[in-house]
């Protein structure tokens, strides 16, 4: 396995995206170019919220999450598209692998933006030259417009990233901060969310550099072990690595979904839970896991929310295994008011190659007929190394529209 | 209803029939237990309304005392349990009751009712008064009438639940898992139980039995709490059948379950008969051994461990845990016959069939990496443990 020197200045790049589900879709559709473009979750439906959208229609005001019939009232020559998620998925591997093809150190976070640690690869450039190329590369053979962030570490690539929208290449030095990171409003910092600005601002902190300058042990009373984090990272220090292997790290799938009206139907919720049952399943699958804890979600007609799991002694997989315990837990734990949401999740997850599968008396016979299929790979094994075969799965199309938490199930086409 | 007891058996009496008493039942009353004193003695009753245990404290209790240091005379005792003042029964609450009697200053206690069914308790210059409620309303227990019904020595009742009721099922995905099947058949008792993982059977021969039974299933939770109930002897109980329930029953002890609805799987036809390979080896060392490779795997993983035989007459049995590291063991085999072979097992199902197999040896049998093998003693009882492996990917 390869391995990051740890020593030593670096360089990192953050590579994000511009208004990615737009772009693609108006790489595969150029006449929408120039266009107010939104893509949005449902447009039938009353619930349904801008996703992104296009920089023109981001300069009539249109925001992301924004309802619908808001944004239209805004700009009413708007274009709505759904989501076609395969498109982006296609378009992000594509991307992913012309990072890859400059370092293996490419840490996606999302569908559309990742780290890269390129400090090794300098010698065949300097970083404004490899950053310039990359862009050009992913402009030319995706049509799609990226920012690219240079810095010393994870944050600050991050921030430079954001500064220039959209084809930016921003590089930010450490010894630059003071300069152009401090002046900045504390919510413009990337891990101030809406809450932690309102917390901050309270105690007089209203840019980056306030935050820089002010008493550890203050912000520690009011953030936590986060307070000092963020701290550190004002003044320019993130430790984090860039992690190749980050995505491999998920302990858990889940699926959950909003209905359009409060419910006590219990056909209705069983059909629900079965259909997100159904996807936990499908994701489960293509990640090659299984998990032995299942957690129920359940919000009411009030907002209330309750989460209730069950741990279980084996690994599940299947639709029908993980149904059986979320309607057990559903039973359990509805008091029978009416429901707005549910969420099916299964965690303590595990890749099915670090985990065995406790064979069942009544069905293990349909198992054997693969033994011989099994014990011929394990000799193939020993010979070639690791598993030399891999099943094949069919690629799910249209089916296969995630409808929630899907910003991180791309990164399983990564590196397969 | 008025009595004097002795503290110790009606602590003893009550502390059995809790076990069928549960705080959430659907019938209130059930809450609590119920005391009824006649001439002979005091009944208590606990009920959840699955399990019903009954049990009788006599007032007068006659047994034989040997005496070994005086002569080798034979000497009838007497022994006074309890004195019956005034017949009547109550029912009381069991959050409260035993509580009371196990925490009072005196050997003995005094229990009287008055009309309004409150309950004087006394012992030295301790006195509660306790809310009863009315007898009638408690519900009436099934009378079992049947002559289907055979003998066992309390001690082997017992060996047979343990050495089974451990592999039943604890989801309830198959609730008829969740029971012990037991059959009678040609004067031949047979307890099996699984959870479709593994298979826990023994069989046992029964002197004129005077029924047969083809299959019911007892809920492993009922065999549990009759298990904790017996105490080891040879005593007799007897066993009573009828269409859905079942009927233990020794001199002081009625111990009554409701039985599991529906079919049980044919088992018979899953155990393999012929194997390709087979070891003998030391139970308590394979125990040890697999405790120990355990050990990486605790909660994670289903707790695998492999077994790989050698050539010199040894096996290795091996466990990984990625995160935490990797054990081997050699462990000697006292004979090996067949194919060599490598298998991947959950080591808290082998462990549980071991335990259960009191003997030093056991032989095991294999058909195959993704096939049950099966746990023997070497020379002894007919029990049987079946494991389905763990394919390892």
């Amino acid at each position: 396995m390869i391995q990051l020197k740890t020593k030593g200045p670096r360089v990192i790049f953050h590579v994000d995206m511009n208004s990615f589900y737009a772009s693609v879709e108006m790489a595969y559709n150029p006449r929408l170019k120039g266009k107010p473009l939104a893509i949005a979750g449902n447009p039938e439906e009353r619930k349904g919220i801008i996703v992104t959208s296009s920089y023109e229609a981001r300069s009539k005001g249109i925001k992301t999450t924004m309802n619908l019939w808001e944004a239209r009232k805004l700009c009413p020559e708007l274009i709505v598209m759904r989501p076609n998620f395969d498109r982006y998925r296609a378009a992000s591997r594509e991307m992913f692998k012309m990072l890859s093809d400059i370092t293996p150190f490419v840490q996606p976070v999302s569908i559309d933006e990742g780290y890269m640690d390129v400090t090794d690869s300098l010698i065949d450039g300097n970083p404004l030259q490899i950053a310039h190329e990359l862009q050009q590369r992913i402009s030319e053979e995706l049509d799609l417009p990226c920012s690219i962030g240079i810095a010393p570490n994870k944050f600050l690539a991050k921030m430079a990233s954001d500064m220039k929208k959209p084809m930016g290449i921003t590089v930010l030095r450490k010894r630059e901060i003071q300069k152009i990171l401090w002046p900045l409003p504390i919510e413009e910092m990337y891990g101030v969310g809406e809450k932690t600005a309102i917390k901050l601002k309270k105690v007089g902190v209203e840019t980056i550099g306030d935050l820089a300058k002010k008493d550890v042990y203050e912000l520690k009373q009011i953030l936590g072990i986060n307070g000092e984090r963020l701290q550190n990272r004002a003044n320019g220090v993130d430790p984090r690595p860039v992690d190749p292997d980050a995505i491999y790290e998920f302990k858990s799938i889940g699926s959950s979904q909003t209905l359009p009206y409060d419910t006590t139907n219990e056909k209705e919720i069983q059909q629900l839970m079965e259909s997100l049952c159904n996807n936990v399943e499908r994701r489960l699958n293509r990640k090659e896991a299984a998990g032995k804890s299942v957690q129920l979600m359940i919000r009411f007609h009030d907002r209330k929310t309750i989460t209730r799991s069950k741990k279980l002694m084996n690994y599940i997989e299947s639709k029908e295994e993980i149904l059986q315990v979320a309607n057990e837990l559903l039973q359990l734990h509805w008091n029978g008011e009416p429901i707005r949401l549910i969420g099916v999740t299964v965690q303590d997850i595990n890749e099915k190659q670090h985990i065995g599968k406790q064979l069942n008396l009544f069905t293990y016979e349909k198992e054997q007929d693969r033994e011989k299929l099994y014990s011929t790979i394990e000799d193939l094994s020993k010979k070639y190394g690791k598993n030399p075969f891999k099943q094949w799965k069919k690629e799910d199309d249209q089916e296969d529209q995630p409808r929630t938490s899907f910003q991180k199930d791309f990164l399983d086409d990564y590196k397969r | 209803m008025k009595f004097i007891i002795n503290r110790q058996k009606l602590i003893s009496g009550l502390q059995d029939v809790m076990k069928a008493i549960s705080s959430r039942t659907v019938v209130p009353i059930l809450t609590g237990v119920k005391l009824e004193a006649a001439k002979e003695g005091i009944t208590l009753t606990g009920s959840d309304s699955d399990i019903t245990i009954k049990y009788f404290i006599p007032a007068v209790e006659e047994f034989v005392d040997k005496k070994t240091d005086e002569a080798d005379e034979e000497m009838d005792n007497k022994k006074i349990n309890a004195e019956i003042i005034q017949e009547g029964s109550i029912v009381l609450h069991a959050k409260y009751f035993p509580d009371i009697i196990r925490k009072l200053p005196e050997e003995t206690v005094e229990i009287e009712m008055d009309p309004q069914l409150k309950v004087a308790i006394r012992s030295g210059k301790a006195l509660f008064h306790l809310n009863g409620q009315d007898p009638d309303e408690y519900p009436l227990l099934p009378e079992l009438q049947t002559e289907d019904s055979f003998e066992l020595s309390t001690n082997t009742l017992k060996a047979l639940i343990k050495q089974t009721v451990f592999a039943v099922a604890t989801m309830e995905s198959r609730p008829i898992l969740t029971g012990v099947q037991i059959k009678l058949l040609d004067n031949k008792l047979t307890f099996s139980a699984t959870d479709s993982h593994r298979l826990a059977m023994q069989e046992i021969p029964v002197d004129d039995a005077q029924t047969e039974i083809t299959s019911l299933v007892i809920p492993g939770k009922s065999l549990n709490e009759l298990n904790k109930i017996l105490t080891d002897n040879d005593e007799k109980i007897e066993i009573s059948v009828t269409n859905n329930q079942i009927l233990f029953r020794t001199e002081n002890l009625y111990f009554l379950s409701r039985l599991l609805d529906g079919k049980y799987p044919e088992t018979s036809r899953l155990i393999p008969e012929e194997s390709k390979t087979a070891l003998q080896i030391k139970t308590k060392e394979l125990l040890h051994t697999i405790d120990r490779a355990s050990l990486l795997a605790k909660d994670d993983h289903n707790n695998v461990v492999r077994l790989t035989t050698n050539d010199n007459n040894s096996a290795e049995i091996s466990s990984n845990s990625p995160e935490v590291g990797t054990v081997t063991e050699e462990i000697g085999i006292q004979s090996m016959e067949g194919e060599d072979l490598k298998i991947s097992f959950s080591s808290k199902y082998m462990m549980d069939a071991l335990k259960a197999i009191d003997f030093d040896e056991v032989k095991i049998e294999f058909t195959g990496a993704m096939r049950p093998f099966i746990i023997r003693p070497v020379n002894g009882a007919e029990i049987l443990q079946l494991i389905l492996p763990i394919r390892t990917y």
